[in-house]
């Protein structure tokens, strides 16, 4: 499929009555922004609360399992409050978005984020070392936690660009 | 006496304010990243003192024990947001300061910040503050933060 043909069907979205709808809101629009970053500072800035503990950068008197379970389901509603905005944002959107380089990258990032977060909850947290506080984590889990910081720094990053890099 | 206008001038005429907005289009949307940045960090330690202060995380856990390197993040993240912003200001401060939601955003900080100081900073420090203290602190705190989030998402739509 070519990028043209992406083009005409996320314009075909975009001009759906309620992407028309949204796009031209002057209050539904912003407001979907502002809870698109709020949300983003609960999922992501949790999760990093996490990663940072698998460094060993911060919380090291508590089991990094301990603060990963705390702080998974308050994270995890953020991601639910970043997606379902998301898609509203990619409904009023979709054409300037489906343009932008930076728009592929970014989901291209979530994903591999998405990703190491399934190997490491899957993988790496059932190992029984994780349970030590005060303890650094083993390796393949300071990995994963520096993982994760990069790429939804990634994904960050790409989303600011998306209204600066507008073509390939 | 020196007007408001006559201070936006001077500042828009700064060496660096002048170089800033003279600058690729990309030193801009880099300062917006570590504006994001610092918001998401400040954001997530004070959203993570305030599960604790209202018991929802890790109540086992002794409260200063959690919030000495918590803080340290929140400060970080406040001065990096402070920094960038202050970066996108000066660059166009007669676009910006006219703004009411701008305005709104710059006293919401203010109130924010004495918030953090007079308050949350305190009560996360004691181990076991009074619970009506420690809700009004996380109430005002998160009202404030949030706020100024989607203040700061507005100004570009206004």
């Amino acid at each position: 499929m070519s990028l043209d043909a992406w083009v005409d069907w996320a314009q075909s979205i975009q001009d759906t009555p309620f992407g028309t709808a949204l796009a031209e809101s002057p209050v539904a629009f912003p407001v979907i922004e502002g809870l698109h970053l709020i949300g983003l500072s609960i999922s992501v800035g949790l999760l990093f609360l996490v990663d940072l503990r698998l460094l060993g950068w911060l919380l090291v008197d508590v089991p990094a399992t301990r603060v990963l379970r705390a702080l998974r389901p308050w994270s995890l509603a953020g991601f639910a409050l970043v997606f379902v905005t998301g898609g509203l944002l990619f409904w009023a959107e979709a054409a300037t978005l489906v343009a932008s380089p930076a728009f592929p990258f970014k989901l291209l990032f979530i994903a591999l984020a998405g990703a190491n977060a399934a190997y490491f909850e899957v993988v790496i947290a059932r190992r029984p070392s994780l349970e030590l506080g005060g303890v650094a984590p083993p390796r393949a889990a300071r990995a994963a936690g520096a993982a994760s910081l990069l790429l939804w720094s990634a994904v960050i990053v790409c989303g600011r660009l998306i209204p600066y890099v507008t073509h390939w | 006496m020196t007007s408001i206008a006559d201070v936006l001038s001077d500042i828009e005429h700064l060496s660096l304010s002048q170089a800033l907005a003279k600058s690729d289009h990309l030193v801009g949307a880099g300062l917006q990243v570590l504006h994001i940045a610092g918001f998401v960090m400040l954001l997530a330690g004070v959203l993570f003192i305030s599960l604790r202060l209202l018991g929802w995380v890790l109540p086992e856990q002794p409260l200063p024990l959690l919030s000495r390197s918590i803080l340290r993040l929140v400060s970080a993240g406040l001065v990096l947001a402070l920094a960038s912003g202050i970066g996108m200001f000066i660059a166009s401060p007669q676009l910006y300061f006219y703004k009411p939601v701008f305005q709104f955003k710059l006293v919401l900080f203010v109130a924010a910040v004495a918030v953090h100081l007079l308050l949350l900073r305190r009560v996360a420090r004691q181990p076991a503050p009074r619970p009506v203290l420690a809700r009004a602190s996380v109430a005002l705190s998160l009202l404030a933060w949030f706020g100024i989030g989607m203040a700061g998402r507005m100004i570009g739509f206004v």
